[in-house]
């Protein structure tokens, strides 16, 4: 279901991303890359609400012919962005914000590995197989 | 209607369009400066109100959108402006023709027209006309500005009176359909006196009307025309033009909210007059209806406030206006336009989410289509509009879009300068810069994939254009910023394309300069090869400078008084890690060691490395290096000769790599490691090389202080014998050679030693003085080893039992008994079981000459330079004293000593002793010889015979030394020496040599002598028992 995954960091630099569509990387890349600028808007936007009570989840940042693209923000500003087939309409907002709550998760234990940069790319097998296990999902 | 015109805003709406258009042949310089002069008067006063005109020129208009002008009054070419060039009258009637061809044009729709002749003077031009303006040339057309403000003044009375005539339609007479071109064939055949039909014809009109009253200044008017429109026109669902009128609405409410305007470029031009017309404009608002009140609506009075949208009304009605234009694929232009008015809007309201949503609308409006042109337009302009909105990234991916469009395979001639223009303007929107000291800091956090990308079209586009300098620029960029993301085979690919760059064109380190002005820093390869540490080298040893030691000691002087201070040793340590602590020599060739690595899979071929310095003139000396695949670190080493003295900081280095040159500063460089850069460089020395009569040897000196020694000879001699070493000293610098001190040191010395090992006389030498470079001086050292002739214990052994019996006793002095042990743990001692081991027992002694020479501005400056010998004898052993014994002679002053002499070498030798005869000794032979020497006072003579510097006379000790003394001649060798029985005299023979107090008589020294014997045989019995025991 999601065609692409990735984690920016807070100086908006990606620390991981990864497409099923390998052959086509470059395309998810721009793809990803032109949604900080919602992503960027949004939390711009959402500067002024109580910082306690702000959720996450930015819901869909926008839709492409192909793609829809899902955002979520983690109160230290680290991104996460999901490119979702627009094809698939089975896919509920709901499903969407557990997987970014997995995606959350799975970032929170890389961050607990005291061998981990905090900054650095990430290179974590754990990691890897959540991400693809959500990409494999539904498909 | 098939051109959108996208720099379209809302203002628009109020604007009366006039084209300018040159007819005939028209230079385009000049065509332009009139054109510039004529739109400069964009907004008038109209006479006596305060109403404002505002004009939009164009010099070139599609008729096919004017067919549009119904629909939408300012896409209506209201006025025409010709501008023609003119020589001579006869030209004149054709002319004038060509101008009444082109009203035909935009014939229905034009109010009135204007002819600008330049060049033609005379009859014609002096006739008075209106429509038609004669001016001599380019230069001379001052009122050309008053022409224009009369042009629009004449408009504005059409305007005014069209205004006035379709709004005071009275409903009874028949109002005409307003429609658009497409709806034309959609009405034929339908009832016209339908109520529907009327509704909607009155709706059109009051639209119309509205978008007259806009373009007159009008506002509240307009907005008053626009509401009723919007209610006529939704009852009878007419619903493009129900879009229209509520564009209409939104636009008049834009220019109420925002005088400024909301268009980029537009907004500025406007700005020039902006005071005024703000001014003008806010006077003229409120009483607007009252001051011209024609026509005036009592509800508008009222409903100001209402009729006027607030800003959120506004999007709100243009997202409606633009669902209904969306309903027809006919007006897909004015969809595209309305949507970017409408984002044009929201960018001044900073509501970003909802203008990238028009946008979003607007990039999926299909037009018919597009030429390649266009959409290079339609690209820009979104990235344009993404901009404003503050979507960089966004922005950026458009205008690559653009850029990549420019040079489609489907342009037969691609516009390679504009796609790389486009290019560099997205780098922003890619966080990139085009300076690598961006990317000095750390790792690269950055969107590689998509930069690397763009770098790769910017190096295509460079090179297309024809600038291989700036292709070459921005791929030294890529490998040396992208290194770390470039796959094995990219790196390879990169490096062969930048090679052949760079054979047509080298890489520089210049600033690249842009037509447009943007500047290229130089891109220096600090990863190719990488560099981990910088060492500055010390001198070697033998071309070290040393200081002359001044009285008071410069270093105390500079020292602080306490012994230690934590603040002080702070502070020094810091300076420690700047300051060397060792000096160069200027002209002399100094070394920096660099360790590099080499980060690329394939071998690395670094040409022209050298050092890069300041503060004193140096010339370095390039080297090459080939750096085989992912090396680890490689030590490099560069040299140079300062030229000049001071101190001398190495800033970095340059290289040359696949063609590149560049200049790597060590400020720049991360992780490098280095031991200060700075390093003073001392006034010039002379050189001194030494050269020797002895061989060179192998054999290396280990010396205790550290010295390194240049030079090490070696040298065989037999114990006892002097050889001349002859010392060629060449002054090999290029300063004369003005002082010279020897000093010699014995290391090593485990054997013990008589007399002066090595001895030299220097005035002759320094009578050469001084050493002019290139010149030769000689010094002669004296070698003289003089060991120990006494014998091996074991070798004793042998001779007592031949039988021999001599009164004297075994060698047990206690001088031996201490000496023994010490030979024993010798190492290079062979096994003291084998006797034939013994015979050619070698010792060894080595020494080292110290020469300290000084010379030229160095040596005014208190520098010497040290060069050290090393001095390696071999010692063979010659003669050996088996038994020593005494005899009395004649003389109760002298005696006769008795010696047992071996000859140890494989050479026939002479012996001769002062007073006696020469004894010939074959080789391993041993006999016996008696020579006659004067007893002596002992008190003179020491407990230990060695210790010679006891003697207070020294004349008197080298007498005595004189006849103990045996002169050895080696007639096959032609060689000479002299062997000495000091260390083999006991104690007992010492007595016996001792002159005695008192002088005895001869028969008593005879019975003493018998008793000596009966001694003798006495010991010879003892040993036997006890070795049998």
């Amino acid at each position: 279901m999601a065609v692409c995954i990735a984690v920016i960091a807070k100086e908006n630099y990606p620390l991981y991303i990864r497409s099923v569509p390998t052959e086509n990387e470059l395309k998810f890349h721009y793809t990803v890359h032109t949604s900080l600028d919602v992503v960027d808007e949004k939390i711009s936007a959402m500067g002024k609400a109580l910082v306690d009570q702000r959720e996450l989840y930015l819901g869909l940042l926008y839709p492409t012919e192909d793609y829809k693209v899902y955002g979520y923000v983690t109160n230290s500003k680290v991104k996460f962005v999901m490119v979702v087939d627009s094809s698939n309409t089975a896919l509920r907002d709901n499903e969407i914000r557990s997987m970014f709550r997995k995606l959350h998760n799975s970032y929170t234990d890389i961050m607990c590995n005291p061998f981990y940069n905090p900054g650095d790319r990430i290179h974590s097998k754990a990691f890897d197989n959540m991400v693809t296990s959500m990409m494999m999902q539904v498909c | 209607m098939s051109v959108p015109d996208y720099m379209q805003c809302a203002e628009d709406h109020q604007t009366l369009l006039v084209v300018v258009q040159p007819i005939g042949i028209v230079p385009e310089e000049s065509f332009f400066r009139i054109y510039k002069r004529i739109s400069a008067v964009s907004q008038v006063n109209v006479r006596d109100s305060q109403r404002v005109l505002y004009i939009r020129y164009r010099h070139h208009y599609p008729p096919e959108n004017n067919e549009w002008g119904d629909f939408q009054t300012h896409r209506k070419v209201v006025g025409l402006i010709t501008i023609t060039d003119c020589s001579s009258a006869k030209d004149w009637p054709q002319t004038f023709e060509k101008f009444h061809l082109q009203k035909e044009m935009y014939g229905s729709t034009l109010y009135d027209s204007r002819l600008f002749v330049f060049g033609l003077q005379g009859e014609i031009a002096e006739q008075p006309r209106t429509d038609v303006a004669f001016y001599p040339s380019y230069d001379e057309c001052e009122t050309v500005e008053k022409r224009i403000e009369d042009f629009i003044e004449s408009l504005f009375i059409v305007l005014e009176s069209k205004r006035l005539d379709r709004a005071t339609d009275k409903s009874g007479d028949k109002i005409p359909l307003l429609c658009v071109p497409f709806e034309k064939k959609d009405f034929v055949g339908l009832d016209t006196d339908s109520r529907h039909y009327k509704k909607r014809c009155q709706g059109r009109m009051r639209k119309h009307v509205g978008d007259l009253c806009l373009q007159a200044g009008m506002l509240q008017d307009s907005l008053v025309h626009y509401h009723m429109a919007v209610e006529l026109l939704r009852s009878v669902n007419d619903f493009l033009w129900l879009g229209a009128a509520l564009e209409g609405l939104c636009s008049a409410s834009v220019i109420y909210h925002y005088p400024g305007g909301t268009g980029g470029k537009a907004g500025t031009r406007r700005a020039q007059g902006g005071s005024l017309s703000a001014e003008a404009g806010n006077r003229h608002r409120p009483g607007a209806l009252t001051s011209n009140g024609i026509n005036a609506d009592t509800s508008a009075e009222i409903g100001r406030a209402k009729n006027c949208l607030s800003p959120e009304d506004i999007i709100d009605k243009y997202k409606e206006a633009i669902s209904y234009y969306s309903k027809y694929k006919n007006a897909g232009v004015i969809e595209l336009e309305a949507c970017v008015k409408a984002v044009r809007v929201l960018a001044i309201q900073k509501r970003s989410m909802e203008a990238s949503e028009f946008l979003q609308n607007a990039v999926y409006i299909n037009l018919r289509q597009l030429s390649e042109e266009e959409k290079i337009q339609r690209y820009s302009i979104l990235s344009e509009l993404y901009e404003c909105i503050g979507f960089h990234r966004k922005s950026a991916f458009f205008k690559r879009v653009a850029a990549m469009q420019c040079v489609a395979p489907s342009i037969p001639e691609p516009g390679w300068r504009a796609c790389y223009k486009l290019l560099l303007e997205t780098l922003p929107g890619y966080s990139l810069s085009l300076d690598p000291k961006d990317f000095s800091k750390g790792t690269h956090r950055g969107w590689a994939a998509v930069q690397m990308r763009l770098l790769h079209e910017l190096v295509y586009a460079s090179r297309r254009m024809g600038n291989p300098a700036l292709s070459v620029r921005h791929l030294s960029f890529l490998l040396q910023t992208m290194l770390d993301f470039l796959s094995d085979q990219e790196k390879k690919d990169v490096t062969q394309s930048l090679e052949s760059y760079t054979a047509k064109c080298p890489g520089t380190m210049e600033y690249i300069t842009l037509p447009d002005g943007l500047k290229l820093p130089p891109v220096p390869f600090t990863k190719l090869p990488i560099v981990r540490s910088v060492k500055l080298l010390n001198l070697p040893t033998s071309l070290r400078p040393h200081k002359v030691k001044s009285l008071l000691g410069q270093n105390m002087s500079t020292k602080s008084p306490f012994i230690y201070s934590p603040i002080i040793a702070h502070s020094r340590s810091e300076e420690r890690n700047k300051k060397i602590d060792f000096q160069w020599v200027q002209g002399d060739v100094c070394e920096v060691q660099l360790m590099v690595y080499n980060p690329m899979p394939f071998e690395l071929r670094v040409e022209n490395m050298g050092l890069l310095t300041a503060g004193v003139e140096f010339e370095s000396l390039p080297a090459a290096l080939s750096l085989p695949a992912e090396s680890g670190l490689y030590p490099v080493t560069l040299v140079g000769v300062p030229q000049t003295t001071g101190q001398i900081t190495i800033n970095g280095y340059h290289t040359s790599v696949f063609g590149v040159f560049s200049d790597c500063l060590l400020d720049n460089l991360p992780g490098v490691k280095t031991n200060g850069c700075t390093v003073e460089v001392i006034p010039a020395l002379p050189r001194l090389q030494i050269s020797t009569s002895l061989p060179r040897s192998a054999h290396t000196l280990q010396p205790s202080s550290g010295d390194e020694i240049s030079t090490n000879v070696s040298v065989q001699l037999y114990n006892g014998e002097t050889q001349q070493l002859i010392i060629k000293l060449e002054n090999i610098g290029t300063e004369p050679l003005e002082k010279l001190e020897v000093t010699a040191k014995t290391v090593n010395t485990k054997e013990k030693l008589y007399g002066d090992f090595l001895s030299w006389n220097l005035e002759d030498t320094l009578s050469q003085f001084p050493l002019r470079p290139g010149k030769i001086a000689t010094f002669t050292v004296n070698i003289k080893v003089k060991l120990d002739f006494s014998c091996q214990e074991n070798l004793l052994q042998d001779l007592n039992d031949d039988g021999i019996s001599v009164s004297g006793l075994p060698l047990s002095s206690p001088f031996r008994q201490v000496v023994k042990p010490r030979v024993e743990t010798k190492p290079i001692n062979p096994p003291e079981g084998s006797k034939a081991g013994d015979f050619s027992h070698v010792k060894t002694l080595e020494a080292i000459l110290n020469f300290k020479y000084s010379g030229g501005p160095g040596h005014v400056e208190g520098y010497y330079r040290n060069l050290s010998l090393g001095l390696h004898v071999e010692v063979e052993p010659s003669v050996f004293f088996t038994r020593v014994s005494t005899l009395p002679a004649t003389s109760t002053r002298q005696c006769h000593l008795l010696l047992d002499v071996f000859n140890s070498t494989e050479h026939e030798l002479t012996i001769s002793a002062k007073n006696n005869e020469d004894l010939i000794l074959h080789a391993g032979e041993c006999q016996r010889m008696a020579i006659q020497v004067d007893k002596f006072n002992f008190e003179s003579f020491p407990e230990s015979p060695a210790d010679g510097t006891q003697f207070a006379n020294a004349k008197q000790l080298e007498e005595e030394r004189q006849q103990f003394s045996l002169i050895l001649i080696y007639p096959s060798l032609k060689r000479e020496g002299e062997a000495s029985v000091e260390g083999v005299l006991n104690q007992l023979v010492l007595e016996h040599l001792q002159l005695a107090p008192l002088q005895w008589g001869d028969p008593f020294y005879d019975s003493w002598f018998g008793s000596s014997v009966c001694l003798g045989s006495l010991t010879k019995h003892l040993t036997e028992v006890l070795l049998f025991k």
